[in-house]
Protein backbone atom coordinates (compact mmCIF):
# COMPACT_ATOMS: atom_id res chain seq x y z
CA UNK A 1 0.00 0.00 0.00
CA UNK A 2 1.42 3.02 -1.50
CA UNK A 3 1.39 6.71 0.96
CA UNK A 4 0.53 8.83 -2.21
CA UNK A 5 -2.23 9.68 -2.95
CA UNK A 6 -3.97 8.89 -5.78
CA UNK A 7 -8.16 8.70 -7.60
CA UNK A 8 -9.83 5.91 -6.32
CA UNK A 9 -11.55 3.24 -8.85
CA UNK A 10 -15.22 3.35 -7.91
CA UNK A 11 -15.22 0.22 -6.85
CA UNK A 12 -12.82 -1.41 -4.41
CA UNK A 13 -11.51 -3.06 -1.01
CA UNK A 14 -8.67 -1.78 0.87
CA UNK A 15 -6.66 -3.30 3.37
CA UNK A 16 -4.58 -1.22 5.62
CA UNK A 17 -1.21 -2.53 7.33
CA UNK A 18 0.03 -1.78 10.37
CA UNK A 19 1.92 1.99 10.07
CA UNK A 20 0.33 1.96 6.33
CA UNK A 21 -1.11 5.42 5.00
CA UNK A 22 -4.04 5.24 2.38
CA UNK A 23 -5.10 8.61 0.33
CA UNK A 24 -7.87 8.01 -1.48
CA UNK A 25 -9.04 10.72 -3.70
CA UNK A 26 -12.75 10.88 -5.60
CA UNK A 27 -13.70 13.31 -8.09
CA UNK A 28 -17.22 12.64 -10.06
CA UNK A 29 -17.55 15.41 -12.83
CA UNK A 30 -20.92 16.48 -14.77
CA UNK A 31 -21.59 13.86 -17.45
CA UNK A 32 -22.20 10.24 -16.04
CA UNK A 33 -23.89 8.30 -13.35
CA UNK A 34 -21.72 6.47 -10.97
CA UNK A 35 -21.99 4.11 -8.20
CA UNK A 36 -19.13 4.29 -5.82
CA UNK A 37 -18.89 1.28 -3.56
CA UNK A 38 -15.35 1.47 -1.44
CA UNK A 39 -14.67 -0.27 1.67
CA UNK A 40 -11.60 -0.23 3.67
CA UNK A 41 -10.24 -2.30 6.88
CA UNK A 42 -7.61 -0.86 8.93
CA UNK A 43 -6.11 -4.40 9.94
CA UNK A 44 -2.99 -3.50 11.41
CA UNK A 45 -2.26 -1.24 14.82
CA UNK A 46 -1.73 2.66 13.53
CA UNK A 47 -2.94 2.08 10.00
CA UNK A 48 -4.40 5.55 8.34
CA UNK A 49 -6.77 5.94 6.08
CA UNK A 50 -8.00 9.75 4.24
CA UNK A 51 -10.86 9.95 2.12
CA UNK A 52 -11.89 12.79 -0.17
CA UNK A 53 -14.57 13.12 -2.12
CA UNK A 54 -15.99 15.69 -4.37
CA UNK A 55 -18.88 15.67 -6.58
CA UNK A 56 -20.77 17.62 -9.15
CA UNK A 57 -23.98 16.29 -10.91
CA UNK A 58 -26.67 17.63 -13.14
CA UNK A 59 -29.37 16.56 -15.17
CA UNK A 60 -30.86 13.23 -14.30
CA UNK A 61 -27.93 11.63 -12.87
CA UNK A 62 -27.54 9.62 -10.52
CA UNK A 63 -24.39 9.25 -8.13
CA UNK A 64 -24.38 6.79 -5.00
CA UNK A 65 -21.38 6.94 -2.55
CA UNK A 66 -21.26 3.75 -0.08
CA UNK A 67 -18.24 3.69 2.24
CA UNK A 68 -17.22 1.12 4.92
CA UNK A 69 -14.41 2.36 6.96
CA UNK A 70 -13.79 -0.25 9.12
CA UNK A 71 -11.07 -0.15 12.09
CA UNK A 72 -10.18 -3.57 13.28
CA UNK A 73 -7.35 -3.25 15.05
CA UNK A 74 -6.27 -0.31 17.98
CA UNK A 75 -4.84 3.08 17.21
CA UNK A 76 -5.79 3.67 13.90
CA UNK A 77 -7.12 6.45 12.49
CA UNK A 78 -9.17 7.43 9.53
CA UNK A 79 -10.68 10.78 7.98
CA UNK A 80 -13.27 11.43 5.23
CA UNK A 81 -14.56 14.51 3.81
CA UNK A 82 -17.02 14.21 0.90
CA UNK A 83 -18.61 17.47 -0.45
CA UNK A 84 -20.96 17.78 -3.32
CA UNK A 85 -22.98 20.21 -5.27
CA UNK A 86 -26.42 18.50 -7.19
CA UNK A 87 -28.06 21.15 -9.46
CA UNK A 88 -30.93 19.93 -12.09
CA UNK A 89 -33.12 16.93 -11.14
CA UNK A 90 -29.99 14.44 -10.06
CA UNK A 91 -29.95 12.44 -7.34
CA UNK A 92 -27.23 11.79 -4.49
CA UNK A 93 -26.96 9.56 -1.91
CA UNK A 94 -24.66 9.16 0.53
CA UNK A 95 -23.69 5.58 2.61
CA UNK A 96 -21.12 6.05 4.90
CA UNK A 97 -20.29 3.85 7.92
CA UNK A 98 -17.63 3.85 10.43
CA UNK A 99 -17.28 0.27 12.20
CA UNK A 100 -14.81 0.44 15.79
CA UNK A 101 -14.38 -3.17 16.37
CA UNK A 102 -14.42 -4.27 19.76
CA UNK A 103 -9.79 -4.61 19.98
CA UNK A 104 -9.53 -1.54 18.25
CA UNK A 105 -9.22 0.88 21.44
CA UNK A 106 -7.74 3.93 20.96
CA UNK A 107 -9.54 4.44 17.09
CA UNK A 108 -9.62 7.83 15.60
CA UNK A 109 -12.43 8.61 12.82
CA UNK A 110 -13.95 11.12 11.55
CA UNK A 111 -16.58 11.51 8.59
CA UNK A 112 -17.80 14.53 6.91
CA UNK A 113 -20.39 15.30 4.07
CA UNK A 114 -21.64 18.36 3.18
CA UNK A 115 -24.06 19.14 0.32
CA UNK A 116 -25.34 22.14 -1.50
CA UNK A 117 -28.87 21.57 -3.78
CA UNK A 118 -29.02 23.92 -6.46
CA UNK A 119 -32.66 23.24 -7.36
CA UNK A 120 -35.95 22.20 -6.15
CA UNK A 121 -35.64 18.95 -7.93
CA UNK A 122 -32.05 17.83 -7.31
CA UNK A 123 -32.68 15.46 -3.73
CA UNK A 124 -29.47 14.28 -1.82
CA UNK A 125 -29.61 11.56 0.63
CA UNK A 126 -26.83 11.40 3.56
CA UNK A 127 -26.59 8.91 6.07
CA UNK A 128 -23.59 8.65 8.12
CA UNK A 129 -23.16 6.14 10.48
CA UNK A 130 -21.11 4.49 13.03
CA UNK A 131 -21.03 1.33 14.65
CA UNK A 132 -18.86 1.33 17.89
CA UNK A 133 -18.11 -1.76 19.68
CA UNK A 134 -15.34 -0.39 21.32
CA UNK A 135 -14.92 1.63 24.21
CA UNK A 136 -11.58 4.18 24.36
CA UNK A 137 -12.45 5.96 20.90
CA UNK A 138 -13.00 9.49 18.96
CA UNK A 139 -15.80 9.08 16.46
CA UNK A 140 -17.84 12.11 14.82
CA UNK A 141 -19.70 12.40 12.11
CA UNK A 142 -21.56 14.91 10.27
CA UNK A 143 -23.94 15.77 7.54
CA UNK A 144 -25.55 19.28 5.88
CA UNK A 145 -27.46 19.23 3.11
CA UNK A 146 -27.75 23.29 2.30
CA UNK A 147 -28.30 25.59 -0.62
CA UNK A 148 -26.04 28.08 -1.62
CA UNK A 149 -26.01 31.55 0.56
CA UNK A 150 -28.35 34.42 -0.55
CA UNK A 151 -26.18 37.08 1.80
CA UNK A 152 -22.83 36.19 0.47
CA UNK A 153 -24.69 36.28 -3.03
CA UNK A 154 -26.33 39.91 -2.67
CA UNK A 155 -22.78 41.16 -0.97
CA UNK A 156 -21.02 39.97 -4.08
CA UNK A 157 -23.38 41.15 -6.62
CA UNK A 158 -23.64 44.41 -4.68
CA UNK A 159 -19.60 45.17 -5.90
CA UNK A 160 -20.45 44.27 -8.97
CA UNK A 161 -19.73 40.52 -9.58
CA UNK A 162 -22.11 39.02 -11.53
CA UNK A 163 -24.72 36.41 -9.73
CA UNK A 164 -23.43 33.57 -12.48
CA UNK A 165 -19.90 34.75 -11.29
CA UNK A 166 -20.67 34.89 -7.63
CA UNK A 167 -22.29 31.45 -7.56
CA UNK A 168 -19.00 29.91 -9.11
CA UNK A 169 -17.14 31.74 -6.60
CA UNK A 170 -18.99 30.18 -3.48
CA UNK A 171 -19.52 27.10 -5.29
CA UNK A 172 -15.48 26.56 -5.62
CA UNK A 173 -14.92 28.04 -2.06
CA UNK A 174 -17.31 25.59 -0.71
CA UNK A 175 -15.26 22.60 -2.64
CA UNK A 176 -12.10 23.73 -2.44
CA UNK A 177 -11.20 21.40 0.49
CA UNK A 178 -12.02 18.89 -1.67
CA UNK A 179 -10.10 19.61 -5.16
CA UNK A 180 -7.26 18.06 -5.43
CA UNK A 181 -4.03 19.75 -6.16
CA UNK A 182 -3.60 20.73 -9.90
CA UNK A 183 -7.64 20.22 -10.50
CA UNK A 184 -8.65 23.55 -9.47
CA UNK A 185 -8.95 24.93 -13.03
CA UNK A 186 -10.92 22.22 -14.49
CA UNK A 187 -13.54 21.81 -11.87
CA UNK A 188 -13.74 25.60 -12.31
CA UNK A 189 -14.75 25.16 -15.42
CA UNK A 190 -17.49 22.17 -14.85
CA UNK A 191 -18.95 24.52 -11.77
CA UNK A 192 -19.96 26.77 -14.48
CA UNK A 193 -21.86 23.94 -16.27
CA UNK A 194 -23.97 22.72 -13.29
CA UNK B 1 -27.31 62.11 -9.22
CA UNK B 2 -30.17 60.05 -7.82
CA UNK B 3 -33.98 60.84 -7.95
CA UNK B 4 -36.39 59.49 -5.77
CA UNK B 5 -40.12 59.92 -6.04
CA UNK B 6 -43.19 58.82 -4.34
CA UNK B 7 -41.44 55.68 -3.17
CA UNK B 8 -43.03 52.91 -1.49
CA UNK B 9 -41.78 49.68 -0.24
CA UNK B 10 -42.76 46.39 1.15
CA UNK B 11 -40.90 43.62 3.16
CA UNK B 12 -42.70 40.57 3.66
CA UNK B 13 -45.97 41.93 3.25
CA UNK B 14 -45.48 45.45 5.04
CA UNK B 15 -45.06 48.54 3.98
CA UNK B 16 -42.25 50.05 5.67
CA UNK B 17 -41.79 52.98 2.85
CA UNK B 18 -44.68 55.26 2.58
CA UNK B 19 -43.48 57.36 -0.41
CA UNK B 20 -40.11 59.18 -0.07
CA UNK B 21 -38.95 62.20 -2.04
CA UNK B 22 -35.71 62.52 -2.36
CA UNK B 23 -33.14 64.24 -4.70
CA UNK B 24 -29.37 64.32 -4.56
CA UNK B 25 -27.25 66.33 -6.56
CA UNK B 26 -23.71 65.58 -7.81
CA UNK B 27 -21.24 66.34 -5.20
CA UNK B 28 -23.82 66.53 -1.98
CA UNK B 29 -23.24 64.59 1.44
CA UNK B 30 -27.18 64.17 2.67
CA UNK B 31 -27.72 62.65 6.09
CA UNK B 32 -30.31 60.46 6.84
CA UNK B 33 -31.57 60.33 9.95
CA UNK B 34 -34.45 58.09 11.99
CA UNK B 35 -35.38 56.07 15.22
CA UNK B 36 -35.33 52.24 14.69
CA UNK B 37 -37.37 51.09 12.38
CA UNK B 38 -38.28 54.23 10.58
CA UNK B 39 -37.66 52.43 7.46
CA UNK B 40 -33.50 53.84 6.94
CA UNK B 41 -31.90 50.28 6.24
CA UNK B 42 -34.99 49.29 3.99
CA UNK B 43 -34.46 52.84 2.30
CA UNK B 44 -30.57 51.45 1.36
CA UNK B 45 -31.73 48.03 0.63
CA UNK B 46 -34.32 49.36 -2.00
CA UNK B 47 -32.03 51.31 -3.66
CA UNK B 48 -29.22 48.73 -3.51
CA UNK B 49 -31.74 45.85 -5.21
CA UNK B 50 -31.29 43.36 -2.08
CA UNK B 51 -33.76 40.32 -2.69
CA UNK B 52 -36.88 40.45 -0.68
CA UNK B 53 -37.98 43.87 -1.05
CA UNK B 54 -41.00 44.87 -3.11
CA UNK B 55 -41.39 48.30 -4.28
CA UNK B 56 -45.01 48.72 -4.74
CA UNK B 57 -44.93 52.04 -6.15
CA UNK B 58 -42.60 55.08 -7.11
CA UNK B 59 -39.64 55.71 -9.49
CA UNK B 60 -36.03 55.89 -8.82
CA UNK B 61 -33.63 57.17 -12.00
CA UNK B 62 -29.88 57.44 -10.57
CA UNK B 63 -27.80 59.69 -13.64
CA UNK B 64 -31.32 59.22 -15.60
CA UNK B 65 -31.27 55.99 -15.43
CA UNK B 66 -34.62 53.63 -13.91
CA UNK B 67 -32.75 52.45 -11.01
CA UNK B 68 -35.06 49.88 -10.00
CA UNK B 69 -34.90 47.72 -13.38
CA UNK B 70 -31.35 47.26 -12.90
CA UNK B 71 -29.95 44.13 -11.27
CA UNK B 72 -27.88 44.71 -8.33
CA UNK B 73 -24.56 44.23 -10.36
CA UNK B 74 -25.48 46.43 -12.93
CA UNK B 75 -26.33 49.24 -10.24
CA UNK B 76 -22.82 48.08 -8.76
CA UNK B 77 -21.25 49.00 -12.68
CA UNK B 78 -23.36 52.13 -12.66
CA UNK B 79 -21.83 53.69 -9.53
CA UNK B 80 -23.59 52.72 -6.46
CA UNK B 81 -21.85 51.41 -4.03
CA UNK B 82 -23.56 50.37 -0.04
CA UNK B 83 -21.67 50.00 3.19
CA UNK B 84 -23.34 47.12 4.78
CA UNK B 85 -24.24 47.92 8.58
CA UNK B 86 -24.14 44.29 8.78
CA UNK B 87 -21.22 42.74 6.40
CA UNK B 88 -21.45 39.16 5.06
CA UNK B 89 -18.43 37.29 5.99
CA UNK B 90 -17.93 34.90 2.86
CA UNK B 91 -15.19 31.98 4.14
CA UNK B 92 -13.48 30.87 1.23
CA UNK B 93 -13.00 33.66 -0.55
CA UNK B 94 -10.12 36.01 -0.05
CA UNK B 95 -10.55 40.03 -0.46
CA UNK B 96 -7.66 39.73 -2.80
CA UNK B 97 -10.00 37.20 -5.07
CA UNK B 98 -13.42 39.28 -4.07
CA UNK B 99 -12.03 42.58 -5.16
CA UNK B 100 -10.33 41.45 -7.60
CA UNK B 101 -13.69 40.01 -9.36
CA UNK B 102 -15.53 42.76 -8.39
CA UNK B 103 -13.10 45.57 -9.65
CA UNK B 104 -12.51 43.39 -13.23
CA UNK B 105 -16.30 42.70 -13.72
CA UNK B 106 -16.88 46.84 -13.51
CA UNK B 107 -13.90 47.06 -16.30
CA UNK B 108 -15.57 44.67 -18.06
CA UNK B 109 -19.03 46.40 -18.21
CA UNK B 110 -17.35 49.52 -19.08
CA UNK B 111 -15.80 47.62 -22.20
CA UNK B 112 -12.77 47.80 -20.49
CA UNK B 113 -9.77 45.20 -20.67
CA UNK B 114 -9.14 43.22 -17.24
CA UNK B 115 -6.65 44.55 -15.05
CA UNK B 116 -2.62 43.64 -14.85
CA UNK B 117 -2.31 41.22 -11.62
CA UNK B 118 0.25 43.78 -10.48
CA UNK B 119 -1.37 46.90 -11.32
CA UNK B 120 -4.01 45.47 -9.08
CA UNK B 121 -2.21 44.69 -5.86
CA UNK B 122 -0.71 47.96 -6.17
CA UNK B 123 -3.62 49.50 -6.04
CA UNK B 124 -5.05 47.25 -3.48
CA UNK B 125 -2.35 48.17 -1.34
CA UNK B 126 -2.65 51.58 -1.51
CA UNK B 127 -6.02 51.84 -0.77
CA UNK B 128 -5.84 49.52 2.34
CA UNK B 129 -2.70 51.71 3.60
CA UNK B 130 -5.41 54.45 2.85
CA UNK B 131 -7.89 52.67 5.41
CA UNK B 132 -5.34 51.72 7.96
CA UNK B 133 -5.78 48.33 7.17
CA UNK B 134 -3.09 45.79 7.71
CA UNK B 135 -1.43 44.42 5.02
CA UNK B 136 -1.76 40.84 5.85
CA UNK B 137 -5.54 41.74 5.38
CA UNK B 138 -5.51 40.91 1.57
CA UNK B 139 -4.87 37.37 1.80
CA UNK B 140 -7.68 36.93 4.62
CA UNK B 141 -11.25 35.39 3.96
CA UNK B 142 -14.06 38.28 3.42
CA UNK B 143 -14.93 39.28 7.16
CA UNK B 144 -14.41 36.08 8.38
CA UNK B 145 -13.05 36.67 11.60
CA UNK B 146 -13.10 40.10 12.03
CA UNK B 147 -13.84 42.76 14.44
CA UNK B 148 -16.87 44.85 13.90
CA UNK B 149 -14.76 47.67 13.70
CA UNK B 150 -12.85 45.77 11.15
CA UNK B 151 -15.69 44.65 8.78
CA UNK B 152 -16.65 48.30 8.92
CA UNK B 153 -13.12 49.23 7.18
CA UNK B 154 -12.88 46.50 5.06
CA UNK B 155 -16.19 48.37 3.63
CA UNK B 156 -14.72 51.74 3.80
CA UNK B 157 -11.44 49.95 1.83
CA UNK B 158 -13.92 48.43 -0.84
CA UNK B 159 -15.86 52.05 -1.47
CA UNK B 160 -12.53 53.73 -2.21
CA UNK B 161 -11.53 51.06 -4.60
CA UNK B 162 -14.52 50.76 -6.52
CA UNK B 163 -14.71 54.98 -6.17
CA UNK B 164 -18.41 54.79 -6.80
CA UNK B 165 -20.46 57.99 -7.82
CA UNK B 166 -23.02 57.56 -5.06
CA UNK B 167 -21.99 55.64 -1.67
CA UNK B 168 -24.60 54.46 0.64
CA UNK B 169 -23.53 53.63 4.31
CA UNK B 170 -25.88 52.14 6.15
CA UNK B 171 -25.00 53.06 10.11
CA UNK B 172 -21.52 52.50 8.96
CA UNK B 173 -21.06 54.41 12.70
CA UNK B 174 -22.44 51.95 14.97
CA UNK B 175 -19.95 49.87 17.24
CA UNK B 176 -17.11 51.55 16.16
CA UNK B 177 -14.63 53.63 18.92
CA UNK B 178 -13.46 56.99 17.96
CA UNK B 179 -10.14 55.95 16.36
CA UNK B 180 -12.67 53.90 13.86
CA UNK B 181 -14.97 56.26 13.36
CA UNK B 182 -12.61 58.81 12.36
CA UNK B 183 -10.80 56.01 9.43
CA UNK B 184 -14.33 55.76 8.35
CA UNK B 185 -14.68 59.37 8.11
CA UNK B 186 -11.61 60.37 6.70
CA UNK B 187 -12.31 57.42 4.05
CA UNK B 188 -15.82 59.25 3.12
CA UNK B 189 -14.50 62.58 3.16
CA UNK B 190 -11.23 61.91 0.88
CA UNK B 191 -13.75 60.53 -1.68
CA UNK B 192 -15.90 63.79 -1.74
CA UNK B 193 -15.45 65.23 -5.00
CA UNK B 194 -17.95 67.80 -7.11
CA UNK B 195 -18.84 64.25 -9.03
CA UNK B 196 -19.40 62.12 -6.09
CA UNK B 197 -22.34 62.07 -3.59
CA UNK B 198 -23.17 60.57 -0.73
CA UNK B 199 -25.94 59.23 1.61
CA UNK B 200 -25.21 58.87 5.39
CA UNK B 201 -27.79 57.00 7.14
CA UNK B 202 -27.79 56.92 11.07
CA UNK B 203 -29.43 57.43 13.86
CA UNK B 204 -26.55 58.79 15.82
CA UNK B 205 -24.82 62.46 15.24
CA UNK B 206 -21.22 61.36 15.72
CA UNK B 207 -20.01 60.70 12.39
CA UNK B 208 -21.78 63.91 10.95
CA UNK B 209 -19.28 65.77 13.48
CA UNK B 210 -16.25 64.37 10.98
CA UNK B 211 -18.44 64.24 8.02
CA UNK B 212 -20.25 67.76 7.24
CA UNK B 213 -23.62 66.96 5.76
CA UNK B 214 -25.10 69.49 2.85
CA UNK B 215 -28.43 68.12 4.14
CA UNK B 216 -30.13 66.46 6.80
CA UNK B 217 -33.32 64.55 6.23
CA UNK B 218 -35.36 63.39 9.08
CA UNK B 219 -36.98 59.66 7.96
CA UNK B 220 -40.18 58.29 10.35
CA UNK B 221 -42.52 55.79 9.58
CA UNK B 222 -41.47 55.52 6.01
CA UNK B 223 -41.57 58.87 5.05
CA UNK B 224 -39.08 61.87 5.18
CA UNK B 225 -40.87 64.32 7.84
CA UNK B 226 -38.13 67.13 7.92
CA UNK B 227 -35.31 68.54 5.79
CA UNK B 228 -32.89 71.18 6.47
CA UNK B 229 -29.39 71.51 7.44
CA UNK B 230 -26.81 71.11 10.06
CA UNK B 231 -29.00 72.72 12.82
CA UNK B 232 -31.51 69.25 12.44
CA UNK B 233 -28.38 67.53 13.68
CA UNK B 234 -28.60 69.69 17.09
CA UNK B 235 -32.17 69.79 17.35
CA UNK B 236 -32.30 65.75 16.81
CA UNK B 237 -29.34 65.83 19.66
CA UNK B 238 -30.84 68.09 22.29
CA UNK B 239 -34.97 66.74 21.75
CA UNK B 240 -35.05 63.64 19.60
CA UNK B 241 -37.31 62.00 17.19
CA UNK B 242 -40.68 62.73 19.01
CA UNK B 243 -40.68 66.18 18.32
CA UNK B 244 -41.19 65.71 14.72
Amino acid sequence: MGHGKYIAPPKGMYQVQAGEILNLEFVVLPGESKDIDVSVDLCGPGAEAHLKGLYLCKADEKVNFRIVMHHKAPGCHSTQLFNGIAGGSAQVTFNGTIVVAPDAQKTEAFQENHNIVLTETAVVNTKPQLEIYADDVKCSHGATVGQLNQDELFYMRSRGIPESEAKTLQMLSFLSPVIPAGREEEIEQALRHV
Amino acid sequence: MLEIKNLHAKVEGKEILNGIDLTIGAGEVHAVMGPNGAGKSTLAAVLTGKPGYEVTEGTVLFQGQDLLAMSPEERAWAGLFLSFQYPIEIPGVTITAFMKAAVNAKRKAAGLPEMKTGDFLKLMKEKMAFVQMKPEFAKREVNVGFSGGEKKRNEIFQMALLEPSLSILDETDSGLDVDALKIVADGVNALRNPERSAIIVTHYHKLLEYVQPDFVHVLKAGRIVKTGGRELIDAIESKGFDQF
